[in-house]
């Protein structure tokens, strides 16, 4: 009989733990504007595809991907300054206070949780000790990344694991709007797969200096969803 | 200096099992007795229960600031956001926490779900579950996590009891059968009748019979 010869350690498992939608983030509570959407146009399928296609390429890649990239490499480096220029410019580029809001509860969230387990990264209880002191805000992808570095996974697929978690979300949230059923969410999911791929291979090494978002439909929006009246939806 | 932990009462049930109504007669009366509360209401669909209570609570009896009312939409999920997820309930907690030390409570209404709702230990303090007599006297043995699980378990609409067929000694008998003889209250939360004896189970139980933080003036 033959075995094939695959190497997995602990890292893998806390790849699988951080990638899943179990994982207590809330993010589950989130549409990403998709809930504002739907109120106003009958979507199908591929329109969920395109949606999720268009925040990948132009906000969820060069600036959350590329946020997480610097946040991990300022750990690396043992750099708390940088990691909180990092923290401090993705903070600035959220232009929607819900969004804003939403992402720096869920990082807080996720720190504390990790932190439950992982006693011995000083980055870690630095970049906590900066939150607490509002000295930092704990936006969700920088506080990724230094779980990530913590936990020992690798930085590209960190930023794959952040891209594929806000793909999920958007796809949960179609599921729970009645948009697609069960089975489209995963061929979208698999559908997605280059542009995930795409979006952090071109963006997760982007210096800080460099980072962009340019998504003024998808802006205007999650405005007009901080507005709705009746929403089920955090964001 | 790290926030004081702040109680926290979780308050589940059915729809329209009157979560939001006992808690609009909950307030008044730790009120008057000098207590500060906070409100946190998840709502499956709206925030029209938070919308309400606000409007009752704060702008027009003036009970507690506006910003003490807050809604929090949780995705259609809402027995995630109080039990297996938090985390956002869990922020809300602690931005009330750092910027509200005055507070006595923190009450956490979860959205109307199925009788399997239950709090995270992490979330709340104190575990009430309400559900009413139109489902039948048999609600109770029908048992679910909620029914069973709750530290108090509040039966309301007593007074619709009789055009419905529900035998209010049955569900009594019932209900200390499947919850081991833990607490339950029948209350009308539409008139208060009962809600008094909520009230206490909460200063005793919770608070433990602790003066409020703010001396009341006289």
């Amino acid at each position: 009989m033959m075995y094939m010869n695959i190497e997995i350690g602990n890292e893998d498992v806390s790849l699988l733990q951080m990638s899943d939608s179990f994982f207590p983030t809330g993010l589950y509570a989130t549409s990403s504007g998709l809930e504002e959407l739907s109120q106003v146009k009958k979507l199908k399928s591929k329109d969920i595809f395109h949606y999720i296609s268009t925040y990948l390429k132009q906000v969820v890649g060069p600036s959350d991907c590329a946020a997480l990239g610097n946040a991990y490499e300022s750990c690396m480096k043992k750099d708390l300054t940088a990691l909180l220029n990092v923290d401090e410019s993705l903070y600035s580029m959220r232009l929607i206070e819900e969004t804003r809001s939403a992402s720096v509860r869920s990082g807080n969230q996720l720190l504390k949780c990790v932190s439950t387990f992982i006693k011995d990264k000083k980055m870690l209880k630095d970049y906590q000790n900066a939150i607490s002191t509002g000295n930092a805000t704990g936006i969700y992808p920088v506080s990724f990344g230094v779980a990530c570095w913590s936990l020992g996974i690798q930085k590209n697929k960190a930023g794959l694991m952040l891209l594929y978690g806000f793909t999920v979300s958007i796809i949960g949230a179609a599921l729970r709007l009645g948009i697609i059923q069960h089975f489209d969410g995963q061929k979208i999911i698999h559908e997605l797969r280059p542009v995930i791929l795409k979006s952090v291979l071109e963006n997760i090494d982007r210096a800080i200096s460099n980072i962009w978002q340019f998504a003024p439909g998808l802006d205007i929006l999650q405005m007009k969803h901080e507005a709705m009246s009746s929403k089920m939806f955090i964001t | 200096m790290a926030p004081v932990r702040i109680p926290r009462v979780g308050i589940g049930g059915p729809v329209g099992s009157g979560k939001t109504m006992l808690i609009e007669q909950i307030v008044p009366i730790l009120s008057t007795k000098g207590y500060k509360v906070a409100i946190i209401s998840n709502d499956v669909i709206s925030k029209e229960d938070a919308e309400r209570m606000r409007q009752n609570l704060a702008t027009e009896k003036g009970l507690l600031p506006e910003e003490l009312v807050i809604g929090v939409a949780t995705g259609g999920c809402p027995h995630t956001a109080v039990r297996e997820d938090p985390s956002i309930n869990l922020s809300v907690v602690e931005e009330l926490e750092s910027k509200y030390n005055f507070l006595d409570l923190i009450f956490i209404e979860s959205g109307g779900d199925n009788i399997t709702t239950t709090f995270s230990p992490a979330l709340a303090d104190y575990f009430i579950y309400i559900i009413d007599v139109t489902g039948g006297d048999k609600y109770p043995r029908k048992r679910g996590l909620g029914i069973e699980n709750c530290d108090l378990l509040v039966i309301n609409k007593i007074d619709i009891a009789p055009y419905v067929g529900a035998d209010l000694k049955i569900m009594e008998r019932d209900a200390k059968i499947v919850r081991s003889n833990k607490p339950t209250v029948f209350v009308n939360s539409k008139t208060g009748k009962g809600v008094d004896l909520v009230v206490s189970h909460i200063i005793k139980e919770v608070l433990f019979d602790a003066s409020p933080k703010t001396p009341v003036k006289n």
